[in-house]
């Protein structure tokens, strides 16, 4: 608790030395958040829907079903980004990395919505050579044109993050911040200085080295949470048909298998019913609690609407 | 055109061996470029017999060169070898030059005597002056990232040539240790021949009196041959202690690398992510441009360390320098031991969140200590194998987690 509070007091005095936002950067951050659901009205409490099943496909679909349809979320023309979680080589089995028949839904879902293009920028930390064909993602992509690949340092974009604390500057994917519509397709799993890997930790592979570099150096739950205050996802979809327990982020670890995809527009609420299957609650994972705490989202298992559906 | 007739085979060994140096071969399989160094004698068999160590199959390569002597006298040299044929193509820029050899005494027999009575010793000293392994260094040197020290096994290369320049011939008539070595076996099998054959001199034999008298040449190789065996036992007890100096490759012979190394740049090239460099140093004056693993990542874009399942450079050293491995043995053996800077870690030092270290290792050799609300690093020595996923991922700076040689 004290450290948190230092960590928000020491950034207080970089903000009159912060330049002003582009107009360019607030637009963009405005049109991630056209909701996608009826379901997630402002103002009232956030809902959740936690698909449970065993084919991620069906999952998927009925998920999507209750958050209002795929056209709602996929509209024609729409620049469509998706970044699941593909850091690791680890198989489909072991649970590193989203699943890739979730992936191939979404894909394939917005190829049928006519969408203008679908981009997938993840920033592996193994290289994308083993990890994209051993996640199952290029399969996942086979025959579609969506465009998985590892970005170069010209394909980042430096953004001000006008609400950080810690975390003012990042530099981001670019396809990331051009999208119409941004998924946000974490897996979860443990993560030894995260605690857990959930969604506002995958935005760590959206970034490039150095910001992620610099947000170990300096405070990594408070960057992880200041950046949420900056990229808004259109949608958050959290595989947890199975989770890693331990050993993570890298694997393999213990698994546990709760067969459910999670999907919110809220990441936080989303994080937190996460959390749940894990028995941790947002006290132990800091970067949930103060994601709450700036504005992101609702921590509060009892006020997050849980809306369960089986596939 | 008649140039082009009798040149014909040179040049398509020319072309195939440079393929091969430069590692134009499938991906899976990397050994095939190794083959153009598994070819000399000196390289495959002195290199297993030095070694102690039968590592495979691939030695009998070597065979075919102690052969060919026997039967057709040094036909490799003017007929083949991609070496000879581009220092004799170097050495017509100067016909002027032609009678400098004259002046310099017939060093290859002795050399190829001196590598040979040291492989046998158990510490081959002038195994890197095999010209397969010249030629092979050389194009092996041009890979990416272009570094000047990566061009160091490229040097013997130039050096021939330049030589060849200046005295045109002298490489291959006077300093070759392979064309020594198969000078020798020509002229053992001429004495053993001769005995049948000593009334009927063969009209393309050399003019008598320029051969060497057999009985002469024996009792010279003796006296090249026992020292030389000697110097080999006594430098493998001075110098044999500098190869465990530096972070060596998977497979390394830590005792013998300075000496069976060749500089072929084989390991080197081969790397998916250029880890391993040639020393320029560490390893004594004795273990110049032998190869050592630079663990820390030269490409701040992605996190590059001796990956688990990669034994690719174990799979190209022609001598044993570096031995096979299958990749279960390489999960079980440590190239060295990552040691933490607990007033550099950003965990033990600033209390931050970070087990970036842990994130990375592949072998879970990092325990994680709670400290107040902070999870701190710290190496399980029985895990870690030295793989160097942490130092290249450590996001303090300076890096707080460093690989070093197992001593």
């Amino acid at each position: 608790m004290n450290t948190t509070a230092q960590k928000a007091a020491a950034p207080a005095a970089r903000i009159k030395r912060r330049t002003f936002l582009k107009a360019g950067t607030a637009a963009a951050v405005g049109s991630f958040y056209a909701a996608p659901s009826s379901a997630s009205a402002e103002s009232t409490a956030p809902v959740v829907i936690v698909v449970h099943g065993t084919d991620p496909k069906k999952m998927v679909e009925a998920g999507i079903a209750k958050m209002g349809g795929w056209a709602k979320l996929f509209k024609p023309g729409a620049k469509v980004a998706i970044k699941p979680n593909l850091a690791w080589k680890s198989t489909p089995e072991q649970g590193g990395n989203t699943h890739p028949d979730i992936l191939r839904a979404f894909i394939l879902a917005a190829e049928a919505r006519k969408v203008k293009k679908i981009t997938i920028p993840e920033n592996t930390c193994h290289p994308e050579k083993e990890t994209f064909p051993t996640s199952g993602a290029l399969d996942a992509i086979k025959g579609t044109s969506a465009k998985l690949y590892r970005p170069k340092a010209s394909e980042y974009k430096e953004v001000e993050v006008p609400k950080g604390k810690i975390c003012q500057k990042a530099k981001v994917s670019r396809d990331l911040l051009e999208a119409d519509c941004l998924i946000n397709m974490p897996v979860a799993k443990h993560h030894g200085g995260a605690t857990l890997s959930l969604s506002m930790k995958n935005w760590m592979g959206a970034i490039d080295n150095n910001t992620r570099r610099a947000w170990h150096r300096q405070g990594l739950h408070q960057c992880i949470a200041d950046f949420s205050t900056f990229l808004k996802p259109t949608l958050v979809v959290i595989d947890a048909t199975r989770i890693m327990l331990d050993h993570g982020p890298q694997g393999p670890g213990k698994l546990a298998h709760p067969h459910e995809i999670i999907l919110s527009t809220d990441p936080v609420a989303a994080d937190t019913y996460a959390a749940s299957l894990f028995k941790k609650t947002p006290a132990d994972v800091p970067h949930i609690r103060i994601a709450d705490e700036m504005g992101v989202g609702c921590s509060d298992l009892a006020k997050i609407k849980v809306e369960r559906v089986e596939a | 055109m008649k140039w082009l007739r009798r040149n014909v085979w040179r040049l398509l060994t020319l072309v195939a061996s440079v393929i091969l140096a430069l590692g134009f071969v499938p991906e899976n399989h990397p050994e095939l470029s190794a083959l153009l160094t598994r070819f000399s004698p000196i390289l495959s068999l002195f290199g297993a017999a030095a070694a102690r160590a039968w590592f495979g199959g691939t030695l009998l390569l070597g065979i075919p060169l102690l052969i060919l002597p026997l039967f057709k006298g040094r036909l490799f040299c003017w007929r083949i070898c991609p070496m000879g044929f581009l220092a004799e193509l170097a050495g017509k820029l100067n016909p002027k030059g032609k009678g400098l050899i004259h002046h310099v005494p017939m060093l290859n027999k002795a050399l190829a005597l001196i590598v040979a009575a040291t492989a046998a010793a158990g510490y081959p000293l002038l195994i890197w002056l095999d010209p397969l392994c010249i030629f092979n260094g050389f194009f092996a040197a041009w890979r990416t990232p272009f570094t000047v020290a990566a061009l160091a096994t490229g040097i013997g290369f130039v050096a021939i040539l330049v030589m060849s320049v200046i005295a045109p011939n002298i490489w291959c008539h006077r300093i070759c240790p392979l064309g020594g070595l198969q000078e020798l076996l020509m002229l053992l099998a001429r004495r053993l021949t001769e005995g049948r054959k000593a009334e009927k001199p063969k009209s393309g034999d050399l003019p008598p009196a320029a051969a060497p008298r057999p009985a002469a040449v024996s009792r010279r190789a003796l006296l090249t041959a026992i020292p030389a065996a000697a110097a080999g036992v006594v430098a493998g007890k001075v110098f044999g202690p500098n190869g465990r100096k530096a972070l060596r490759p998977p497979g390394a012979d830590l005792e013998k690398i300075n000496a069976l190394c060749a500089r072929c740049g084989n390991c080197m090239r081969v790397c998916p992510y250029q880890l391993i460099q040639p020393d320029l140093g560490d390893s004594g004056i004795d273990g110049l441009f032998t190869p050592v693993m630079w663990l820390r990542s030269r490409n701040p874009d992605q996190e590059q360390y001796c990956f688990q399942d990669c034994v690719k450079c174990t799979q190209v050293c022609p001598t044993g320098a570096l031995r096979p491995l299958t990749v279960k043995q390489k999960h079980d053996l440590a190239i060295g031991i990552a040691e933490i800077d607990r007033k550099k870690c950003v965990a033990w030092e600033n209390k931050e969140y970070c087990a970036v270290c842990d994130e990375y290792c592949p072998y879970k050799a990092i325990k994680l200590e709670k400290r107040g609300d902070v999870m701190c690093p710290v190496v399980d020595l029985s895990k870690c194998r030295g793989c160097g996923a942490c130092e290249s991922a450590c996001p303090a700076d300076p890096i707080a987690i460093t690989v070093k040689p197992i001593s």
